[in-house]
Order: structure tokens, then C-alpha cells, then sequence
């Protein structure tokens, strides 16, 4: 039998303004593997993964982690499991890198246990994953666009959670930072094994770093598997209404999208 | 160089931050020198030996009356009242993430003094401090509910704020004219915030509100500076934001309603303690101690600059609002050129 995902959605329900977003949608996000959302503007992706992470209010249908309504669960506890990094975050001025990274560790502490080795090993490892040890005393306004989201990324981490979600983390970076920032995604999901989901806006970028792309559409799943499943110029002409060929990446071995 | 250190006893432990304590003993020091410099001056200017003279019991009766009942109650209080200030400003402004956004600005203070106004009038003095509670909390959750739109709206909320620090402002007008003159005169200076004839009650109200209250801002504080950062962020930390607001907000209030139940709604000490503490401490964490201290000094300073008046006793509010009113200015052009207003 196989066990059920840890975390996933359960004909997932929400709305704007009485608008829907997502109808009826369930999905798995599968357990060690990094998945993509992909889809086109205003198809809920967003939206999903917020919902994911108990971000947003959910209409009907429930979030399940661990066997449990997310909603019922303590957001600590929660927060313990998973960790969510928002699209374009900010932070209040002069925060030091290091600073920031150790909120990530705010779900292990209380007012009253502010401090332990543990928060002091995992700081030093997310800032060393990221790459960051020496501009930990930097204040995060100081740093480039590509930098910032790898702190960000270095707080997310520090939560040390098993599950990370990122929204769009490759806004606003310029091709070199989107590339180098889905390799360092890449590696905390092969090196330590923990579930990544994220959104992501080029379908090529998402065919080279996911190991299943899911394709919304007007707020429900369409299409699910891996990126050669997925990227098809039939399924593009469904999701994006694009007339596009698709190929054989020629450097790595994944479908590439030629839009025509 | 280590910038933060922790404290550790058996399983608890509190992280430290070295400039942040530095700065508050600096500031807590500076205090210390004033108050004594505060205690000898005045229109019977005394010399330290007389004073300590009286305080030891030593003293004849005009010493006495001066300086235990008259210069101590008036000096405790204003240190009391002005770190209460100082604690709710920057509580306020952490958790709303806007400087502007100060309990004495958007009309928390009005609130208070208005409830205190009303307490006054229908119950008697008795019932200056929970009128000051009542007022302060209902204006405070009528400001934040009417500025909430999915989450904090900074332009919103500092608007309303202000609009309610008038309307509060000219209720507490309306209800003095009800007064008889001489009850008005005094009220109305009470109005402005005032450290005129301070006896030992309150003293001992501020200091014991302030003994209930500080550790629970304190405790606070780690909250606090999580709920400094966005919304969706500090719930991703784990943050019940709800539950969180709420203290911080009832706390807050009853830091100020305290100080203004004793000394009245004195203009901006609240606004500028913690904004001064952030650039003393550095670093983009809620300052409480220091922005208490800040507080304590701003207010000891100018009821010492308003005694030391010749002539006419001005109310310390004056002295605050001129430092104040500046600072606001800056302030908001400060924040409307960085687009967060």
C-alpha cells in the first residue's frame, strides 16, 4: 500500500470576493520530490500554494499535513513541518542577514527558550548552504536582488522543516540568479531530502528542475506528472493556448518549449 | 565582535543584545543624574547635603514638605508615566511597522484621556484610571478595525488614527464646557499633560502598573518582533498573529491609559521615545527598554525645563509638544518619500 502524502489538498475551495479561485481541487504534493506549479496568469497557482501553507482562507474542502487539518493544527506546530517563503518578501529596515535567518528558527523557540546550540548549528548551516556566511552581519537592504532571496531562502531553511514552498522565488532575478537559485533549490531537495514545492512562471525553468510539474487551470489540476508527461505541445496549447513546438533540451535532459 | 549574547539558566534562556543594554543603562544613568539634578532645583533652590539631609529624616518642615512632597512624588512620576510612554510607543510602532503609527498619534492617548475625562465627571477620581482603560481600548480596536483591509493599511490607519485624535480632542472640549471654571482650568491643563502637584498615589499607581506591566511587554517583545515582519511571513514562522495583536494591543493601551490617568495625555512622548531608541540600539529590533528610558528622560527633562520656568508654571505637555511636533513633520515626509505611506 502506499502511504498517503504527507501534505495535500482535499477538494480545495477558495474565493475572492465570492469569485473562485480554486474549485474542487485535490492534489498530492508528492513526499522527497520537488514539484512545480505552473499555469497561466490568474489559474490559482498562487493561490494553491498559499492555501498549502495555511495562508489563505479556506472556502471549503481541507488542507491535510500529517493526517490533520492544517487549519485545526497550532500554527507552531505547523511551522515546525513546514516552512513557506511568500512571493517578494520584505523585511523591516537594517535587519542583518543573520538576523533574519534566525527568525527561521522562531518556531523552535519561546520567550522564554530564545536561545539554544540547536538554533546556533542550524543558522550557520542555512547560511552556509545558501552561501552567505560572510555577509551574515550585512543588513539585508545592502545586498543584490539575488542575494536577498537567498536569505530568504537561509530563513526558510533555518525553520529545518521537511517540507519548503516557495512562491515564484525567481521574481525579479535576472537569469544568471534564477538559475543559480533553482540549483541551490535543487540541492537542499537531493542533499537533504526534503519536499519542495514551488511556483514557478517559465515552463522551461520548471521542466529542468522539477521531477513533476503540475498544470492548473482555471483553478483546477489539468494535468500532473513528470515533465515529459507534462511539457507536450498539446498540453502547452491547453494550459497557455500556445502554439509551440517542443524539444529535447540539448544540454540537459528535459522537453524545451519553442513557442511558435 | 559579538553583538547579542544569551542568558541561560537551567532550561531557559533569553538572548541579550549588548547594544540594546548598553544604551538603556547609558540612558537609565543619564536619568538618575538629571533626577538628582531635578530634586535641587526649583523656586526654593536646594543643596545637595539639605536634600539628603531630609531624606534621612533630618530636615525642618519646609525642607520636608518640599522635597518629599512636592519635588520626589513629581520626579518619580514623570520617570514612571514617561517609560509607560516610552513601552507603548514602541510597541505600537513595532507591531503596526510604521513610526508613525504611535499610540499618541492615532488616537489611543486621546481615547484614554477622554475616558479618563468622563471616569472623572460621572464617578468621581476614582474612576480616572478605568475610564483611561476603557477609553483607550475601545478607540484603539474602533481605529484598528476601521484601517483593516487584509492586514495593516499604513495610509489608512494613520489617517483614521489622526481623525480620531480630533473628534476625541474636541468630545473632551465639549464635556469641559459642562465644567465650572476653575474644575475646567485645571482640567484643562490636565489635558495637555501636566506634572503640577503629583503627590505619593501617584507615584505608587505608576510604579505599580508598571511592575504588572513590564514583564508582560517584555515577554511580548519576542512576539513582537515577528509580528514586525509581514503578515504572511510571521503565520509561516508559526505566529498566531491574532492572539499575538491582541496582547500586544491591551498591553500597549494599558501602558498608556496608566500614564495618562497620572500625568495626562502628554503630547509625543509615546511617538518620539522609540524611533530615537532604534537609531541609538541600531539593528531592526523592537527597542523596548531603551525607548523606555528615552521616554522617562524626554518627560523628566521637560518637567524640570517647565518648574524651572520662571514666572508661570507651564504644563510639561508644552515642553514635549514643541520637541515633538518636529519630529512628527519629519516623520512623515521621512515615510511619504519612501512610498510607505
Amino acid at each position: 500500500m502506499v502511504e498517503p502524502a504527507r501534505l495535500r489538498a482535499e477538494a480545495l475551495n477558495v474565493g475572492f470576493n465570492r469569485v473562485p479561485v480554486l474549485r474542487e481541487l485535490s492534489f498530492d504534493v508528492p513526499d522527497g520530490k520537488t514539484t512545480v506549479i505552473v499555469g497561466p496568469n490568474a489559474c490559482g497557482k498562487s493561490t494553491l500554494l498559499r492555501s498549502l501553507a495555511r495562508l489563505e482562507r479556506v472556502g471549503a474542502g481541507t488542507v491535510i499535513l500529517d493526517g490533520k487539518s492544517i487549519q485545526k493544527q497550532s500554527s507552531k506546530s505547523v511551522a515546525k513541518r513546514l516552512a513557506i517563503l511568500p512571493q517578494t518578501p520584505t523585511a523591516p529596515e537594517g535587519l542583518r542577514v543573520k538576523d533574519l535567518v534566525a527568525r527561521g528558527r522562531t518556531p523552535h523557540q519561546s520567550p522564554l527558550r530564545q536561545w539554544s546550540v540547536d538554533d546556533a548549528r542550524a543558522i550557520e548551516q542555512a547560511l552556509h548552504m545558501t552561501g552567505l556566511t560572510d555577509s551574515a552581519n550585512r543588513a539585508l537592504d545592502t545586498l543584490s536582488g539575488g542575494q536577498r532571496q537567498r536569505a530568504w531562502i537561509a530563513m526558510a531553511l533555518a525553520q529545518n522543516t521537511d517540507i519548503l514552498l516557495l512562491d515564484e522565488p525567481t521574481t525579479y532575478l535576472d537569469l544568471t540568479h534564477q538559475i543559480e537559485l533553482l540549483t541551490l533549490v535543487q540541492k537542499l531537495n537531493q542533499e537533504t531530502g526534503r519536499t519542495v514545492a514551488m511556483v514557478l512562471h517559465d515552463i522551461n525553468l520548471a521542466a529542468r528542475f522539477a521531477d513533476q510539474i503540475v498544470a492548473l487551470k482555471d483553478g483546477k489540476v489539468r494535468h500532473q506528472g513528470t515533465p515529459d508527461q507534462v511539457v507536450t505541445a498539446d498540453i502547452m496549447q491547453d494550459i497557455f493556448d500556445l502554439p509551440c513546438t517542443v524539444i529535447r533540451s540539448p544540454v540537459h535532459d528535459h522537453p524545451l518549449v519553442i513557442p511558435a | 565582535m559579538m553583538t547579542q549574547g544569551s542568558l541561560r539558566i537551567g532550561r531557559f534562556s533569553v538572548l541579550l543584545h549588548r547594544r540594546g543594554i548598553v544604551v538603556a543603562g547609558v540612558l537609565l544613568a543619564l536619568v538618575f543624574a538629571i533626577a538628582i539634578l531635578a530634586v535641587q532645583l526649583g523656586r526654593y533652590p536646594m543643596a545637595l547635603p539639605q536634600i539628603l539631609a531630609t531624606l534621612s529624616g533630618g530636615g525642618d518642615a519646609i525642607a520636608e514638605m518640599i522635597v518629599l512632597d512636592n519635588r520626589l512624588p513629581r520626579i518619580l512620576t514623570a520617570i514612571g508615566a514617561g517609560a509607560a510612554f516610552g513601552f507603548a510607543g514602541a510597541m505600537f510602532q513595532t507591531m503596526l511597522r510604521n513610526p508613525l503609527a504611535s499610540p499618541d498619534v492615532i488616537g489611543f492617548s486621546a481615547g484614554a484621556s477622554c475616558g479618563a475625562l468622563m471616569g472623572m465627571m460621572a464617578f468621581g477620581s476614582t474612576f480616572v484610571l478605568p475610564g483611561a482603560l476603557i477609553g483607550g481600548l475601545l478607540t484603539a480596536f474602533a481605529v484598528l478595525a476601521l484601517s483593516w483591509h487584509r492586514g495593516i493599511q499604513p495610509y489608512r490607519l494613520i489617517l483614521i488614527g489622526i481623525g480620531a485624535s480630533l473628534t476625541l480632542s474636541a468630545l473632551a472640549d465639549l464635556m469641559m464646557s459642562r465644567l465650572d471654571m476653575l474644575t475646567a482650568a485645571e482640567m484643562a491643563k490636565w489635558l495637555v499633560g501636566t506634572l503640577n502637584a503629583r503627590n505619593w498615589t501617584d507615584v505608587i499607581m505608576i510604579w505599580i502598573g508598571l511592575l504588572i506591566l513590564v514583564p508582560i511587554a517584555l515577554w511580548l517583545q519576542f512576539a513582537l518582533s515577528r509580528l514586525a515582519m509581514e503578515d504572511d511571513i510571521a503565520t509561516g514562522l508559526g505566529v498566531a498573529l491574532s492572539p499575538a495583536r491582541l496582547a500586544v494591543t491591551v498591553t500597549g493601551v494599558a501602558l498608556v491609559a496608566l500614564a495618562v490617568s497620572v500625568v495626562g495625555p502628554l503630547p509625543f512622548v509615546a511617538f518620539i521615545s522609540g524611533p530615537i531608541a532604534r537609531r541609538l540600539v541600531k539593528g531592526a529590533r523592537p527597542a523596548l527598554l531603551a525607548a523606555a528610558t528615552v521616554g522617562a528622560l524626554i518627560t523628566l527633562l521637560a518637567d524640570t525645563a517647565a518648574r524651572a520656568m520662571p514666572v508661570v508654571q507651564l504644563p510639561a505637555g508644552v515642553f514635549t509638544a514643541v520637541i515633538g511636533a518636529p519630529v512628527l513633520m519629519w516623520l512623515l515626509v521621512v515615510q511619504f518619500n519612501k512610498g510607505k505611506i
